[in-house]
């Protein structure tokens, strides 16, 4: 036992009674109870008492104290911080403790005002800082979200009016409406890169990613960015009487490459060139050059504009929304997205004024390392064109025509691209929501489907993982799944690739891009399925294919059932004309004419609508020679769709009705 | 006198200290102030023309600085789980915290209490798996210890279905 003046000095505090349990369940005061005990318990004078009677909390604790007492264990049991209050409303906190001491298991409860309010201090600091931080979090996400809805809201106009000029470019047009239309292009794409700029810099500020070394590790020639830039902006500078100059000494660093990505690169030009045309008065000259820094390589545009306000530092110039006194209509946000990007890959940007008049921007890159001077293969990130060349559209795919869906909520959007794919030569079906696009898949199995991501109810996620769902149950061959969205930032490619997509274009759609990515060649395993030897072209094949929708027991139940058909169909012709049967010429045609559009034969279909015309008008002129036209051209698919479809026995004996009768048809 | 025990669960500052304020004593204050440790208060409330008194343990909400000391509801008859719906956070760790409870401690009668009513134009959660815990059959009461709405409710179908209960 410690001395009795050590038990003084500790209760002379006030702050701690100690007890004695004993077998019976009851406490004997060890020492004298301080005041605070007879407040809350009213335990004066009683040597015997039963302390879980006075409060639940140490009732509670108490039963594991036995437990701890009666295990002999080492060591101190705590309670934790409790608060109790006297009659008067007066708060004690408290924390007890049990222990063996001596031989006796001894509990001690302290008061601990000072240490509690401390503590509590502390917590209610860090809470609210918490609670702060939630707060600020969910304010970003709601702006995020904002942000996306206004991207997505501004891209589907332009998605429009992009797709115009493309279609209008295909249209004969005077030399002036197509310089209108190259106008009104050019002007749209660059208003999607400035959307684009605008959820690039936001992405990037709210997701942190500030070092260079985060991401994917890439390079880019700065003289090919350099160059391509000024190429894309000498339209824009020359209608506004300035001449843009590349700086003539940049060969000796051809091939230089620095850390970044050329799309991105090609994009802090853009705004820096943009901001350089918005200040540059006509007939001066802006240029564009590059400096070689050891480490580091310099790019530089120089204007020959008012300059830079005396009162302006770079810090503002470069900050969001900075503006200068005099820049109307513009946010701030070009600039500041430059100088987000070149700090993220370890640069340095700045503006100064120069020596003459106007000003110099420029930036700095860190040379790129050995290992990583070239783009990764198939990197999404190489030296491509960040505005690509206009597509022909007018050009066939390189491989067989697709049957396409395309399911957007935006009608005009939607309208747009199946002009453009259908211009191209695809089949294209039309959805207008996500429910409709499952439908289309399922009634068409089209190759492709072009998904908007953002539709009510069904979106274009849940699309693809119902599609990809019943592919995986029916064993059948995937479809190139393409999302389409306003969004195509990483997180968006990320879930789009979980969903199952192959792709996801960004709103407005690049027709080239679109093009690439579903023009895929046939698939070696459909083109050795044909038959041996079959002489029939691919694009009666994939005509068919379309048609049943790579039902190929279906097909040949068509071109079986064709085959036994025609002959009779073309001897009525044959005889409608000879006896000028006008209503009988007029129904074989229209008869035979839906045959042949499931064989996409287009001579055939059009001699057919002339004879039936004929038929409708009765008129006999000339319906002798559509008729041979009509059984020369038949002739030549019913070989075709026999070397596609070989009669399974005896094709010679089954063969030779049909030619004769046909033969039978084309006296001349 | 019968007597209940009631836990009062919950991240922290979802307002369970001023449900306890606003049930025992009728008063609300505006200001948070967190909680350590535990507070136990007392109340007595007839239930099925029984007098029963329900002992509140207010208990720290769980966050970085302090974890639920599951010793805590030792004897408990049932609790009540507080949730800020203006803190879609503070239902995911209330559900969480409410497995936690049913491994360590079995079919307790509870209440999901979804407070602070009073703002309901800033709720952000999920109502989804709300509907669907109702669908289920939990009670859910919505609260707001500011303006008292609610809070009579909670605590007394939490008494009645604890003496209904076989635990």
């Amino acid at each position: 036992m410690p001395p009795e003046s050590i038990y003084d000095a500790l209760l002379s505090q006030e702050a701690i009674a100690l007890f004695e349990f004993s077998d019976g369940g009851t406490f004997a005061p060890l020492a004298t109870l301080p005041v605070w005990c007879d407040l809350l318990w009213q335990l004066g004078g009683q040597t015997s008492l039963q302390l879980a009677e006075k409060s639940p909390f140490l009732e509670n604790f108490l039963t594991e104290a036995e437990q701890f007492w009666a295990s002999q264990g080492s060591g101190v049991l705590n309670s934790g911080y409790w608060v109790e209050q006297d009659s008067s409303g007066k708060q004690f906190p408290l924390e007890a403790s049990a222990f063996w001491l001596a031989g006796k298991r001894v509990l001690l409860i302290r008061h601990l005002p000072d240490t509690f309010r401390q503590q509590q201090q502390v917590f209610q600091a860090g809470r609210d800082a918490l609670l702060t931080q939630e707060r600020l979090v969910r304010e970003i996400e709601k702006k995020e979200i904002l942000l996306h809805c206004i991207i997505h809201d501004l891209s589907q106009p332009l998605t429009s009016m992009r797709s115009c000029f493309e279609l209008l470019l295909d249209k004969k047009l005077a030399p002036d409406a197509a310089k209108f239309v190259l106008t009104g292009r050019r002007e749209s794409q660059r208003q999607e890169r400035m959307i684009r700029g605008l959820l690039e810099a936001f992405a990037a500020d709210l997701a942190g990613e500030q070092s260079p070394g985060q991401g994917k590790a890439v390079s880019a020639d700065l003289i090919s960015c350099a160059r391509r830039s000024v190429e894309q902006f000498v339209p824009a500078f020359t209608e506004r009487g300035i001449r843009l100059i590349l700086a003539p000494y940049w060969d000796f660093l051809r091939g230089a490459r620095v850390v970044g990505d050329a799309p991105r690169v090609d994009r802090i030009f853009g705004n820096l060139l943009d901001n350089a045309l918005r200040y540059s008065p006509k007939g001066s000259a802006v240029t564009v050059g590059l400096e070689d820094g050891g480490p580091e390589l310099t790019a530089f545009v120089d204007d020959e504009g008012p300059g830079l306000p005396t009162d302006s530092s770079n810090e503002h110039i470069f900050a969001l929304f900075g503006q200068g006194k005099d820049r109307p209509g513009k946010v701030g946000l070009g600039l500041y997205f430059c100088k987000m990007t070149v700090e993220r890959w370890g640069g340095t940007i700045g503006a100064t004024n120069r020596a003459n008049r106007g000003s110099r921007f420029w930036f700095r890159l860190p040379r790129a390392p050995q290992q990583s001077a070239a783009s990764p293969p198939g990197s999404a990130v190489a030296d491509a064109p960040a505005v690509p060349v206009s597509p022909d559209t007018r050009r066939k795919p390189a491989g067989q025509a697709l049957h396409i869906v395309v399911a957007d909520d935006d009608e005009i959007s939607r309208e747009l691209v199946i002009e453009t794919l259908r211009t191209r030569g695809h089949f294209v079906t039309g959805a207008g929501d996500g429910a409709e696009a499952l439908a289309a898949f399922e009634r068409l199995q089209p190759e492709v489907l072009l998904i908007d991501q953002h539709m009510p109810g069904m979106d274009g996620l849940a699309v693809a993982r119902a599609i990809r769902q019943k592919e995986e149950q029916t064993g059948s061959a995937p479809a190139i799944l393409i999302g389409w969205s306003g969004n195509a930032a990483a997180e968006d490619e990320r879930r789009a690739q979980q969903a199952g997509m192959d792709a996801l274009v960004g709103k407005p759609f690049d027709p080239k891009t679109l093009f690439q990515l579903i023009e895929r060649p046939a698939p070696a395993s459909s083109r050795e399925s044909a038959p041996a030897g079959a002489a029939a072209p691919e694009d009666l094949r994939a005509h068919l294919t379309h048609m049943t929708a790579g039902n190929e027991k279906l097909a040949r139940r068509l071109v079986v059932s064709f085959l036994k058909d025609f002959p009779r169909r073309l001897s009525m012709i044959e005889r409608a004309v000879s006896r000028k049967n006008a209503d009988g010429l007029a129904s074989a045609a229209h008869s035979l004419r839906g045959a042949f559009a499931i064989f996409d034969a287009q001579k055939s279909v059009v001699a057919a609508r002339n004879l039936e015309a004929m038929g409708r008008e009765h008129r006999f002129e000339g319906a002798s020679d559509e008729f041979h036209t009509l059984a020369d051209d038949l002739s030549r698919l019913e070989r075709e769709l026999r070397a596609l479809f070989p009669p399974p026995s005896s094709p010679s004996k089954r063969h030779r009705p049909s030619r004769r009768r046909v033969r039978s048809g084309g006296k001349r | 006198m019968l007597q209940k025990k009631i836990c009062m669960l919950g991240s922290f500052s979802v307002g369970k200290t001023s449900l306890v304020r606003r049930f025992v004593e009728s008063i609300f204050d505006e200001k948070y102030h967190t909680t350590i440790g535990v507070k136990v208060d007392k109340k007595v409330v007839p239930v099925d023309r029984e007098e029963v008194t329900l002992v509140l343990w207010d208990i720290h909400g769980e966050d970085v600085f302090q974890k639920m000391r599951m010793s805590y509801l030792r004897g408990m008859s049932g609790y009540l789980l507080v949730v800020d719906p203006t803190r879609p956070q503070t239902l995911e760790d209330a559900l969480a915290l409410q497995t936690r409870v049913r491994e360590a401690m079995g079919a307790v009668p509870w209440i999901l209490v979804l407070n602070k009513c009073d703002r309901i134009a800033e709720w952000e959660i999920d109502l989804e798996p709300i509907r669907s815990l109702e669908g289920s059959g939990q009670v859910v009461v919505r609260t707001s210890a500011k303006t008292g709405e609610g809070v009579e409710q909670a605590f007394s179908r939490l008494a009645q279905a604890m003496l209904h209960s076989s635990c």
